[in-house]
């Protein structure tokens, strides 16, 4: 009877040793830190890149977490611009201690963050579509690219709707920019002609001049391609109002925002790599996961937020085949690992950018989105030739 | 220097040994704090230079602006916009250095004339500041890809400096450029700058060229602010229009307030705990912090307008028990030259058809009048006959409608009254206008200003003034009373002071406007006795605007009668006592004339 | 051509809506309201409730201006009555108002910019261009407003008694004109006049806590332009909200939007009584 007593105390005891042990290490978690548009122009769909981000924490940790350690997420409020960006992204690395970041945000915000995170030195997964050819030895991107996103549209328009002349808008900034450059050279290469360009500030809320240029010019088809979140919905609403009744294809709206737009939003072509329509068993499981999760408050997964959740899930995948969250391990994993989500297999083994199946639909009355055509794996391009 | 040391009083070493000790705790705070903590102070004490400018310009001068971000954003882009479109190199970084406080200051001298005309209202001054950073932040946005317009640029080559150093460089400025601050504000030109807040138009009067003063004072505020943005961008790497734009411009002010406008301390330190606990709280309580901010800042202008430093200060003295520093007390001598006698050739003044009329209205109509050297002429006649619009017209060039104003035989034409000052006009108003919070020997200091510079860093310990300033200071015992401050003299001794400020002007035509307004009958007679000995032996022209007919009876050489807008009658004292007219004119006030004429 | 008049017909009617509160506060205080842009923004987030609560868009508009009504008297009665004598601090204590007004709204209702529906939509035919209708009610409800405000100066005693304290405050206290009470009015009048043009602009654009600031500095600068005349108003933002969109429709949008502001700025220092008549 004692020396069974001893034997179990010593079992017992052992094992508490073990888990209390075990658990100092397992309790020191994995933060993941979130810089996003909480306020200013992206606001409108940053909530649901935070409620993506939020399933994948809750369902890797119910799995037991990343190398057996709990996922953390650390949001902060960018202001959807550098200014803003700089503060978050400093409180994300330096003071939070950030093992990582993955976040979608706007171009603004990210160009300014970039050198906070070289300083830093911590992996940067960008899970925003954007204008393309950002390279940092720290950054990878889970979206897609002009050379992805805009030919559906474009081609769409000129071989299946007949147009000739496009007018260009887009929100004043590198994305907009960006984008509108590469349709520009692609229309002009496609033999259509540009005519007009026109840009306002990011979080400009009056387009009445630019309106103005565009009934004045009367094109075909109108290419938009704003800040993504609320310069969307304005110029959309006040295109409306002024009755232009041109074709239109927004090369930056996500499905949410167009579904807040209501009646509006009817008729805008987009091009995505996500719809909520998509047919397969992992979007379904998606979508039922997010519904059960948030119930009532859920903000409509979109082209902005589902690329978050897959993201959190490439960074699982690097840190167990690197086994550990070393940055220069991370970093090298990141191109090699894989994960099939709700937009299929995702893989950012190109030049640090990932081949997409893209879908180009259009705006139901009611807010949902008909698909009409699919391309699968489009290549991205060279987007960062000198990053192996 | 060691002169200049050894000279030094005792405030001024001490605040030298304070500054030594700063810079000695800026040294050594890298290796004391965390590197998230000294990653945001570098931008907090970039921020406290900024402020300081607004302190200087809005506690000490009067300027309420909302503009100095856009000099900030200026410097910032200036270095930002270099190194992006040109590289990182030596040359590259000077030029651009120089290059944006070029434009900084060339900005700000555009702002001081649009902004400090004549007769501009100071709502319009804050008018001005506020628009300035709205159109630079447009400006940047309408650039393009040059100036990254919404997202600004970022990424570009910077100078490669490590934490540790910017934090010194930072903080050393910060050091630096509030000592620098506090000296000058101290010295007897700093004075000039309360001087301006507080009574702009006596500066003027006095011969101060207040404007170009404002400018200046904006000039120089503009050059820190940019030097700080070059740093700023040099450090974050990153340039973007809220740099420049009217918020941040707005929290300037906001942090000055908080601190203690006009303290230059609180205002430093209020800017740095704002951004320093800002960036702490944004993630976990960002509203609530931001509604704190905003509520004690509405608190603090409609309840305490000082801020929250100077009552720190007074808990401190009433802890410490020690007295406040005493003033410094000039002592007086005569001016050298200034009691020659004025030349009695010629005249001194002369107004010809001088007309002043309000639309329909005609207040002055057709006034010709000479008056010579050693003259004391009083002006009387009914209230509403014009008598102060003639002063005015005379004083300043813009006041009149019509005809030509003459002093020693210059036309003042349309000169602002600095100017009429110098061709030798002194005014000296109805109400003692003068500076209350200043003491008798600032206000002195201030009178002498067109004739002797007053030092930038230092206070004097002599004042020098002309006899005839000297007479009315020892006469009204206002040589015992240096040291006090004004607004606790007497309403006799105010009038006095405003003469003898008047007076250190070494003026050769006096204007007084109602003298006598107030007094009791020995402060007359004391008067009376020194305005006729100041016409007699130091031949000045005096004109006087007088109510008081026993008064103008006793000291006069000339009298002027007005009424409604003309001159009906001008001759001795006898000739005008006597007459007719002047009674049916005062009708109500016959006894008075008549009991002359017995 | 047509397009640019209706442009700038609306646009003016705009303005107009949006500083005509902002001028009754500083003819009859002398003072600049700086809170008007969170009152604005009050308005807007009334419209916001509005949408929300599923009734019908019309309703936005009394419910912004008695919201307004209300917390413009409580900020008469406690920030603006000490603060008279002291007018560049009133602009201060006003905007740190503005400040807290939006962060309590940010708490309230969180900072991400959301839409409010629209009473009317689509367009309409006129001078033969298709033109959206709201904008052109906007016109129709500026002209209703400049009527009903002339209508109450010079129609009832109110207005007289406000008249006065514009010309000559001290003068009208003098007359028994209880001068509080005309202030203590036309602050609370101009606070719902502020909200009423929250209310009516959002469905242009969008509700965010900060949507008042931009407009708050142009109307500061169509009021300082046009002194204590609503009539001064009504020409200042013809010529220079015209003027906007002409050089935004024909120039550049970014410059045009700093059309008002430089112009103003310039107008004031060459003739400081603005478009004012004396």
């Amino acid at each position: 009877m004692d020396k069974q007593h001893v034997a179990w105390s010593g079992i017992i005891s052992l094992g508490a040793a073990l888990m209390i042990g075990g658990s100092a290490f397992a309790a020191d978690p994995i933060k993941i830190g979130i810089p996003v548009g909480l306020s200013g122009a992206n606001s409108v769909v940053a909530p649901s890149v935070v409620q993506s981000a939020q399933l994948a924490a809750d369902e890797i940790n119910a799995k037991g977490g990343i190398l057996g350690r709990q996922v953390e997420l650390e949001v902060a409020d960018d202001g959807s611009g550098a200014a803003g960006a700089q503060k978050a992204f400093d409180s994300l690395i330096f003071q939070k201690k950030a093992n990582a970041l993955i976040t979608m945000e706007t171009s603004a915000a990210r160009n300014a963050g970039l050198p906070i995170v070289a300083r830093g030195k911590v992996p940067f997964i960008y899970t925003s579509f954007y204008e393309g050819r950002s390279c940092s030895p720290y950054l990878y991107v889970d979206a897609w690219v002009p050379d992805q996103q805009v030919a559906p549209i474009v081609d769409y328009f000129m071989q299946k709707k007949g147009a000739k002349t496009f007018f260009l808008v887009g929100s004043d900034y590198a994305f907009g920019r960006g984008m509108l450059d590469f349709t520009r050279q692609y229309i002009q290469k496609k033999g259509g002609k540009i005519l007009g360009e026109e840009y306002a500030p990011m979080d400009a809320t009056d387009w009445t001049a630019i309106i103005s240029k565009i009934r004045a010019a009367n094109p075909d088809a109108l290419v938009t391609s704003t800040a993504g979140g609320a310069p969307n919905v304005t110029l959309t609403k006040q295109l409306r109002a002024a009755g232009i009744k041109a074709l239109y294809g927004n090369l930056a709206v996500d499905e949410g925002t167009a579904k807040g737009m209501g009646t509006d939003a009817e008729g805008i072509y987009i091009s995505a790599s996500y719809l909520t329509s998509i047919d397969s068993p992992k979007n379904k499981e998606f979508l039922a996961a997010m519904k059960k999760k948030f119930g009532a408050e859920l903000k409509t997964p979109n082209d902005l937020s589902v690329p978050e959740y897959e993201g959190v899930y490439l960074y699982k995948a690097a840190v167990e085949k690197a086994k550990s969250t070393d940055t220069a391990a991370v970093i090298k994993a990141l191109a090699e690992v894989s994960f099939e989500g709700p937009r299929g297999v995702i893989q950012m083994s190109k030049q640090r950018h990932a081949p997409l199946t893209m879908y180009l639909g259009q705006v139901q009355g009611d807010g949902s989105v008909k698909v009409l055509e699919s391309f699968k794996d489009v290549d991205p391009g060279n987007q960062c030739p000198n990053l192996k | 220097m060691n002169r200049v040391l050894l000279s030094a009083s005792p405030q001024l070493r001490k605040i030298l040994g304070l500054a030594l000790l700063a810079l000695l705790a800026v040294g050594v705070a890298p290796f004391l704090l965390d590197i998230y903590t000294v990653n945001i102070l570098v931008r907090s004490l970039l921020y406290a230079c900024v402020a300081l400018t607004v302190d200087i310009l809005w506690g000490y001068t009067g300027i309420l602006t909302f503009g100095q971000s856009a000099f900030f954003g200026i410097g910032a882009y200036a270095c930002g916009l270099a190194f992006s479109h040109l590289g990182l190199s030596p040359t590259v970084a000077i030029l651009a250095f120089v290059g944006g406080l070029a434009v900084a200051a060339a900005t700000a001298a555009l702002v001081g004339w649009l902004a400090f005309g004549y007769g501009v209202s100071p709502i319009y001054v804050s008018v001005v500041t506020l628009v300035l950073p709205i159109v630079v932040t447009q400006i940047l946005f309408s650039g393009g890809t040059f100036t990254g317009s919404s997202s600004g640029l970022s990424g570009f080559d910077t100078v490669d400096l490590d934490l540790e150093t910017w934090f010194w460089i930072a903080g050393g400025a910060l050091v630096i450029l509030t000592t620098a601050a506090w000296i000058f504000v101290r010295s007897d030109a700093g004075r000039l700058l309360v001087a301006i807040r507080e009574n702009e138009q006596r500066c003027e009067y006095l011969g101060i060229n207040t404007s170009l003063l404002k400018t200046m004072i904006l000039v120089a505020a503009a050059l820190v602010a940019a030097a700080a943005g070059y740093a700023y961008a040099a450090y974050t790497d990153v340039i973007a229009p809220e740099l420049a734009g009217f918020v941040f411009g707005t929290e300037l002010v906001i942090w000055v307030a908080l601190g203690g406008r006009g303290t230059l301390i609180g205002p430093v330190v209020g800017a740095i705990v704002i951004d320093l606990v800002s960036a702490y709280l944004s993630g976990s309580l960002p509203f609530v912090w931001k509604l704190v901010i905003g509520l004690a800042f509405v608190l603090v202008i409609v309840v305490l307008p000082q801020g929250f430093v100077p009552l720190l200060r007074k808990g401190w003295r009433r802890l410490s028990r020690s007295a406040p520093p005493a003033e410094p007390i000039s002592a007086l001598r005569p001016a050298p030259g200034a009691s020659r006698r004025h030349s009695t050739a010629g005249t001194s003044l002369a107004l010809q058809h001088v007309s002043r009329h309000y639309g329909s209205l005609k207040v002055l109509a057709g006034i010709d009048l000479s008056v010579r050297p050693g003259e004391l002429l009083s002006l009387v006649g009914p209230n509403g006959a014009g008598k102060t619009t003639l002063i005015r017209c005379i004083a300043d060039g813009h006041e009149r409608s019509g005809g030509r104003v003459l002093v020693q035989g210059n036309d003042i034409g349309r000169r602002s009254p600095q100017r009429c000052v110098a061709f030798g006009i002194g005014r000296k108003f109805q109400t003692a206008n003068v500076f209350e919070t200043l003491t008798v020997a600032e206000c002195l200091r201030l009178a002498r200003h067109r004739l002797e510079r007053p030092s930038w860093w230092a206070r004097g310990s002599t004042l020098s003034v002309p006899e005839a300033a000297l007479n009315v200071i020892s006469a009204t015992g206002l040589d015992r009373e240096l040291g006090a401050a004004v607004t606790h003299l007497s309403h006799g001794m105010k009038q006095a002071l405003e003469l003898a400020m008047v007076l250190a002007l070494e003026p050769s035509v006096l204007l007084l406007d109602e003298p006598t307004a107030g007094l009791t009958k020995p402060e007359r007679a004391l008067i009376g006795g020194i305005l006729t000995t100041l016409a007699r032996e130091h031949a000045l022209s005096i004109l006087l605007v007088e109510h008081d007919l026993d008064f103008v009876r006793e000291i006069s050489s000339r009298v002027v009668v007005l009424h409604q807008g003309r001159i009906v009658l001008d001759g001795t004292v006898a000739e005008v006592v006597d007459s007719a007219l002047v009674r049916t004119i005062y009708a109500g006030e016959e006894h008075a004339v008549t009991g002359a004429a017995r | 051509m047509s397009a640019q008049l209706l442009d700038i017909i609306s646009s003016a009617a705009i303005f107009y809506i949006v500083a005509a509160g902002l001028l009754i506060v500083f003819g009859v205080m002398k003072i600049i309201n700086f809170a008007h842009g969170g009152f604005l923004t009050i308005g807007g987030y009334a419209a916001l409730v509005t949408t929300e609560l599923g009734l019908n868009p019309w309703l936005a508009l009394p419910l912004a201006a008695l919201t307004g009504l209300v917390i413009g008297a409580l900020v008469e009665h406690f920030v603006v009555r000490p603060l008279y004598a002291r007018p560049l601090d009133a602009i201060l204590a006003t905007w740190g108002l503005g400040i807290v007004i939006g962060q309590l709204i940010t708490i309230a209702f969180g900072r991400e910019v959301q839409f409010v529906q629209s009473p009317v939509k689509g367009t309409t035919s006129l001078l033969g261009e298709d033109y959206s209708l709201y904008r052109l009610l906007l016109v129709i409800g500026a002209l209703v407003l400049a009527a009903g405000l002339a209508a109450i100066l010079q129609g009832t005693r109110l207005g007289l008694m406000t008249r006065a304290v514009i010309m000559n405050e001290s003068l009208a206290r003098g007359l028994g004109i209880n001068s509080g009470l005309v202030r203590f009015a036309s602050f609370s009048v101009g606070s719902a006049l502020a909200s009423l043009a929250g209310a009516l602009i959002t469905p242009l654009s969008s509700v965010d806590p900060n949507m008042g600031v931009p407009w708050l500095v142009n109307a500061f600068m169509l009021v300082l332009v046009s002194g204590t005349s609503l009539v001064s108003l009504a020409i200042a933002t013809v010529v220079l909200g015209g003027a906007q969109v002409l050089i935004s429709a024909f120039w550049s949008p970014i410059l045009g939007s700093l059309t008002i502001v430089v112009l103003a700025a310039v107008i004031l220092r060459i003739r400081p009584q603005g478009f004012a008549r004396e």
